[in-house]
């Protein structure tokens, strides 16, 4: 079991879905920071003066990790900081589910108008879709863990 | 032996620091409505990230809870941000801008449409692209969440040159949009104190066959 798990052509596998994920879920973002400006403050979990940067950097960072994660250069890095984003997403996402209050997701950029309760149906799914990615992150975190001398 | 946990760290840092400057330099190079400031001139209060809607729907039911059991709407230190959020609160009819004082008022769609005959300004919060789509004749591109946001309002203040006073519509696209609302408490930190929020928007304008304008 624990071979199959770790097997290599896995690792490749589920590198290159969540490298492909993220590179995805970056390019809308960065051809236009306002929207994602907007969306985070909608969550209402960033201080104001985090707000703007966040909106900049975020974008960029998902597309670094995602090209490196396809590209197989630095993926212990990558799968880290792709672990800690899709962590802090799904306890934002939760958070607000926890309250009812409907938002757009924005992972992969700003979304149409929508009702209410459409979002909130949303908000479950991707919760969920970000659950397992983060299960994807694990099998890469153990296939790339150093060995132990 | 190197220890492998410190080029871990290292790289993760690196992948940190080069997504910092990737940043930094597109948004230089990047056209000015896809520009964000880094420091946000919106004066962001977290009373104001409420849906509307919410509001509108919880606030006539707040005189019946129990006083063992209240759930006071969080008001901000501001007591100009708590205004319109209790606005909602009045009955159905509209209430007149003159007899009542609030620097910040919810008009009608019918009342926009007054004020639009009436010649009064109106600024559109909405992004420049959806401006450029459409938009009431004669508004001006004021979105809030793009980088020339200040340099927009000083054009406007600049040519339109409204008094303090003067009355100033603003719209967004309608339904649970705030940007109206961000526009507006920027307005009134600057001293503006006659600001009307046509909350139903640019697509309650398009339903009734009112006249719009494309272009930038």
């Amino acid at each position: 079991m624990r071979r199959w798990l770790l097997h290599p052509r896995l690792t490749l596998l589920v590198r290159l879905t969540l490298g492909v994920t993220f590179i995805l879920a970056a390019l809308p973002k960065i051809g236009d920071p306002p929207a994602l400006a907007k969306t985070i403050w909608a969550y209402q979990l960033v201080p104001a003066f985090a707000l703007n940067p966040m909106a900049l950097v975020l974008p960029w960072l998902e597309l670094l990790c995602g090209l490196a994660l396809v590209a197989g250069t630095w993926v212990r890095a990558a799968a880290l900081w792709v672990g800690a984003l899709l962590l802090a997403f799904s306890l934002a996402l939760a958070f607000n589910l926890a309250q009812q209050r409907p938002i757009d997701c924005g992972c992969f950029g700003a979304a149409g108008p929508r009702t209410d309760a459409e979002r909130l149906a949303d908000m479950r799914w991707v919760l969920l879709r970000d659950l397992g990615l983060l299960l994807l992150v694990a099998q890469v975190l153990a296939a790339t863990a150093p060995r132990k001398p | 032996m190197r220890p492998p946990w410190h080029s871990t760290t290292l790289r993760i840092l690196t992948l940190g620091g080069t997504a910092l400057l990737a940043a930094l330099i597109a948004n230089r190079l990047a056209a000015p409505a896809r520009r964000l400031a880094w420091r946000t001139a919106l004066p962001l209060s977290p009373a104001l990230a409420k849906p509307p809607g919410e509001l509108e729907r919880r606030a006539p039911t707040l005189p019946k809870v129990p006083p063992s059991a209240p759930e006071p709407h969080p008001q901000g230190a501001r007591p100009a941000a708590a205004a319109p959020a209790t606005k909602p609160a009045a009955p159905p009819v509209p209430e007149q801008a003159p007899t009542a004082p609030a620097p910040i008022t919810e008009i009608s769609s019918q009342e926009a449409w007054q004020a639009f005959q009436a010649g009064l300004p109106f600024l559109d919060a909405r992004r420049s692209g959806e401006f450029t789509e459409g938009h009431l004749p004669g508004a001006w591109n004021t979105p809030v969440w793009e980088a020339d946001l200040d340099d927009r309002l000083l054009d406007f203040k600049a040519q339109r040159r409204p008094g303090a006073g003067d009355a100033i519509v603003i719209y967004c696209s309608g339904g649970d949009c705030q940007d109206s609302q961000l526009l507006a408490e920027k307005l009134l930190a600057q001293g503006y104190f006659h600001l009307l929020i046509y909350r139903e928007g640019y697509p309650d304008w398009v339903a009734r066959s009112r006249p719009v304008e494309r272009g930038g």
